[in-house]
């Protein structure tokens, strides 16, 4: 190795391609550096900006709930959004005031984002006094030993993988412990100019590795990896102390090593450092996971110690502020939130900032909308690059430089192809979803065509065609489940209607027959005076049932709940009677008839069974309906005037509310040049249809209030029964 | 002699024919479709919009029209000239222009149900092809975003004209990168040299 590094690094001036001999993945590029543009000055703590802007929504995930107001006072480190439910699924992370303050918006602003989208954030403006909550998680300082613990812990100190793609940690840890067996922690910030996690590995190698530790401890992971770009040797040697110095006090449960690997643009990527510092290649659309790897940034790994060990959430970051366009360079200890043209200024700029500034580094960060956007969690670097004339786009020569620079062995030139053509099922099947867009193949491209920008675009144009298939797949199963619905439905109403039909023949029949069985019944157990009573309830329920029955020729139904009652009332009334009635005749010359003895209970029985045959003579009384079908008929038949009632009350609102639109619109028509008989003119007709409503409704409650009692039999059925 | 040689020839060839006439009869009974297989495929590449602006009421009746070839292949108007295509590929025929004033590419909308004015009156419940309205007699509705195909025919049954169109708006989640403007257009390089020669 050493020899061949030696050889490579002699050819490299008359050959450059020669440095790919030193690493194993295929493709890369050797851009130039400048990272010293930000490390040659120390880094600077905190600023309180005028406002910290802080997004509700992340890059990944669903949106988080604010749990503040506008007005509060807040003070650092308090828990000020998180997700309405389960975090979990919806990969939301809490969000903590950086400083503290006061809320002064919760308002859309320009988001940190290539769209330039406004969406909702907190706009916390700092008071100076910074101060915080101490141990704001309630940590006890031990360290989690199982891996939902150590869950649990990240997604209360909203710690996302703060290497770029901000994928809520928690959501990546496997839920079973030993799944892991190494993790591999990413300290080879391959990007030109950024040089953040260089420095945080310089100054804070023991928290980083600790983190590690904490980690691979909860996990069960067997190895800790610490992979470094050889052009960081400032951190090898911070982070080779550290390991050292943790064996030394037996702080290091699992095994830690550090592994330098080739400078090499894109070896920061996961799949490259996977391969590079394990020889384990993931497949497309593979997770490292699946192979027990895991893979965190040093960052990432210094949030949780902080989290872990002082209960402190993620409040802020180092952040790299360099680019061509800047006097000088720094990194700065920044609170999330901080708008950007506020560090960019810091800096010293050689220009006046009216040039966008880029989030990222100049391979794969993105230029922003407006440069009073926010740091965010995943934010690494500030980039001031002035503009420079963009090379002319020539068309392709098919040389095949990117295909040869590419990482992930794509086949650039022919997803470029594809996409410019609008062949998006072709690029899909070019793979173009393991294009990490790292850039590479735009970078040596020598028609300076923008490749990258194509496969995002082509990107997006294939999610958005799943969508839409999936929509319309939906769509169609919603469409087939309608029409059986409504199949169903159609098939129910005519089972019904025939089965009434039915009903209808054979029920009086049925009714008459069981009433006089049951009065036989009766009357062979009864003695003569209880079928004399029996008799005369009988025909004064027949009398009262025509009275209803009249009534009811009428057209109205459906009593109000008043008429109910009392018919429910009158009904217990005549049980109760005829219970007592029974029970005194039962009591005198039955005792000696029959041995049988008499209960209370035989005796209710009995004053039901009577109240019973009432109901059923009653009923009789009814032509031609049954006491059966009392109930139903009568109800449809309330359902059906009341329904007229209902649908002329309607129209009228139907009317009212045309009414209403129609003068609303007018009034909007109008507009401004006459405002005084805009308002004037169309608020009659929208009183006039809002009367009408009224009027309308008061009828149909009149006309409700009228009508008769239910019969009687049905009320002392359902109470007898 | 020869002749018998003949005959063991054609006699071999009979059995063979015999032998591969059971083999294919056997597998079309075996291996029968279900269904038919090109109304299927015409149906997975309809929209689904479910609006009926191609006449038949909804998109499968369409493709099963279309499979057995008694329609245009122009009519389905959401799916513009890219289904227009895919219908001519499916079913062999030749691709057709579609009709006069159809947009192209129309933005993609939903409906949207103005909650004051709306009277509770479930006529656009009825309408809706794939239920994505939700509501009850005399109670406010609300269309489900997610569920709404923007097929328009809820639009004219309200009776108090409170149900719009509007598009869907961008946000993170949908928004998508631009395509890059293609500074050149790929003419063959020779067409470059002529130029600058
Ligand atoms: S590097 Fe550029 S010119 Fe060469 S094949 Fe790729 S896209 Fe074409
Ligand atoms: S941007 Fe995509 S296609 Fe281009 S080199 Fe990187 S991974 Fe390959
Ligand atoms: S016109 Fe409407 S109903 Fe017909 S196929 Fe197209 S989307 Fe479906
Ligand atoms: S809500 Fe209206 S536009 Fe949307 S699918 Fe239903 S009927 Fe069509």
């Amino acid at each position: 190795m050493a020899f061949l590094s030696t050889l490579a690094k002699l050819i490299s001036p008359l050959y450059p391609m020669a440095k790919r001999w030193l690493y194993r993945f295929h493709g890369g590029i050797f851009p130039q550096y400048n990272k010293s543009l930000s490390t040659r000055n120390p880094i600077v703590p905190a600023i309180l900006p005028s406002e910290l802007i802080l997004p509700l929504s992340q890059a990944v995930g669903e949106v988080a709930e604010p749990v503040v107001q506008v007005g509060d006072r807040v003070r650092k480190n308090q828990l000020i959004a998180r997700s309405k439910e389960d975090a979990e699924r919806k990969l939301v992370v809490a969000i903590h005031a950086p400083t503290s303050g006061n809320i002064v918006a919760i308002e859309p602003r320009t988001l940190a984002h290539p769209s330039g989208l406004k969406e909702l954030c907190l706009v916390l403006q700092p008071d100076g006094q910074n101060d915080a909550i101490e141990n704001a998680l309630h940590s006890d300082g031990a360290w989690p030993q199982t891996p939902q613990a150590l869950k649990k812990l990240l997604a209360e100190s909203g710690i996302i993988g703060m290497g770029g793609a901000g994928f809520p940690t928690y959501a990546k840890l496997p839920n079973v412990p030993g799944k892991i067996h190494t993790l591999i922690i990413n300290g080879a910030e391959c990007e030109p100019f950024i040089s953040c996690d260089d420095l945080l590995m310089q100054t804070q190698a023991q928290e980083i590795l600790l983190g590690g530790q904490i980690t691979a401890n909860a996990l069960g992971a067997q190895q800790l990896l610490c992979g470094i770009e050889t052009n960081k040797p400032d951190a090898i040697a911070a982070i080779q102390q550290a390991i050292t110095q943790l064996q030394a006090l037996n702080q290091a449960p699992v095994p830690m090593q550090l592994m330098q690997v080739a400078t090499v643009y894109p070896m920061g990527g996961q799949k490259q450092l996977v391969y590079e510092m394990t020889g384990i290649e993931l497949q497309s659309g593979g997770h490292a996971s699946d192979q027990g790897l895991l893979m965190m940034n040093v960052a990432t790994l210094r949030a949780i110690y902080r989290a872990v060990q002082l209960g402190e959430p993620l409040t802020s970051r180092l952040v790299t502020v360099s680019g061509l366009g800047l006097e000088s360079g720094f990194n700065v200890e920044a609170l999330i939130g901080t708008p950007f043209d506020e560090l960019a200024a810091l800096a010293r700029p050689k220009f006046p900032l009216d040039y966008p500034l880029i989030m990222g580094g100049p391979m794969m960060g993105v230029q922003m909308p407006n440069n009073h956007v926010p740091v965010l969690k995943t934010t690494n670097c500030i980039l001031a690059n002035p503009p420079q004339p963009r090379e002319i786009q020539m068309p392709c020569i098919r040389c095949g430089e990117c295909m040869d620079a590419c990482p992930v062995n794509l086949l650039p030139q022919q997803m470029y192809w594809h996409a410019q053509g609008h062949e998006f099922d072709k690029v899909e099947k070019l793979n173009i979803k393991d294009c990490i867009e790292c850039g590479c193949c735009s970078y040596v491209c020598p028609s300076h065509i923008p490749l990258v920008q194509y496969y995002r675009h082509a990107k997006a144009e294939i999610k958005q065609r799943h969508a839409e298939k999936a929509a319309a797949e939906l769509a169609k199963q919603r469409h087939a489940f309608r029409l059986a619905r409504l199949e169903r439905e159609k098939a129910e109403r005519e089972a019904r209607l025939k089965a009434k039909k039915a009903a209808v023949k054979t029920m009086p029949a049925a009714a008459t027959n069981e009433a006089a069985t049951l009065v036989t019944e009766n009357a062979t157990t009864l003695s003569a005076r209880e079928k004399a009573i029996l008799a005369a309830q009988a025909a004064a329920a027949r009398k009262e049932g025509q009275t209803d029955n009249d009534k009811k020729t009428k057209g109205q139904s459906l009593g109000t709940n008043k008429d109910k009652t009392a018919a429910a009332e009158a009904a217990k009334k005549r049980a109760l009677e005829a219970a007592q009635k029974a029970r005194a005749t039962t009591a005198t010359p039955k005792t000696a008839d029959t041995p049988s003895p008499v209960t209370p209970q035989n005796a209710r029985d009995k004053a039901i069974a009577a109240a019973k045959a009432a109901a059923a003579k009653k009923a009789v009384a009814l032509p031609p309906l049954a006491t059966d079908q009392i109930t139903d008929l009568s109800a449809n038949e309330g359902f059906t005037s009341t329904a007229l009632q209902k649908e002329e009350a309607r129209r009228a609102a139907v009317e009212a509310a045309r009414a209403n639109a129609k003068a609303r619109k007018a009034l909007k028509d109008s507009g401004t040049e006459n405002i005084t008989a805009a308002t004037a003119e169309p608020s009659t007709p929208m009183m006039d249809a809002r009367q009408k409503a009224i009027a309308a409704a008061k009828a149909a409650a009149a006309k409700r209030a009228q009508t008769p009692p239910q019969s009687d039999a049905i009320a002392k059925k359902d109470r007898s029964e | 002699m020869s002749w018998l040689q003949g005959l063991e020839a054609i006699g071999i060839f009979l059995a063979l024919a015999l032998l591969f006439g059971l083999a294919l009869g056997y597998a079309a009974v075996r291996f029968k479709v279900e269904g038919n297989p090109m109304a299927e495929r015409l149906d997975q590449e309809l929209p689904q919009t479910q609006c009926g602006q191609c006449g038949f009421p909804g998109c499968k009746p369409y493709a099963e029209a279309l499979a057995r070839g008694e329609s245009e292949v122009n009519l389905c108007v959401p799916g513009g000239t890219e289904v227009m295509i895919k219908i001519a590929e499916i079913t062999g025929r030749d691709p057709k222009q579609m009709a006069e004033g159809v947009e192209e590419n129309p933005p993609i909308e939903t409906a949207w149900i103005n909650e004051d004015l709306c009277i509770g009156c479930v006529l656009c419940i009825k309408a809706c092809p794939v239920d994505a309205i939700l509501g009850a007699t005399k109670l406010m509705h609300t269309v489900i975003q997610k569920e709404c195909t923007g097929c328009e025919l809820c639009v004219p049954v309200c009776p108090v004209d409170c149900i719009e169109m509007r598009p869907v708006a961008t946000h993170l989640k949908n928004w998508q990168w631009p395509e890059p403007e293609t500074l050149v257009h790929n003419k063959p390089l020779a067409s470059l040299l002529v130029r600058e020669g």
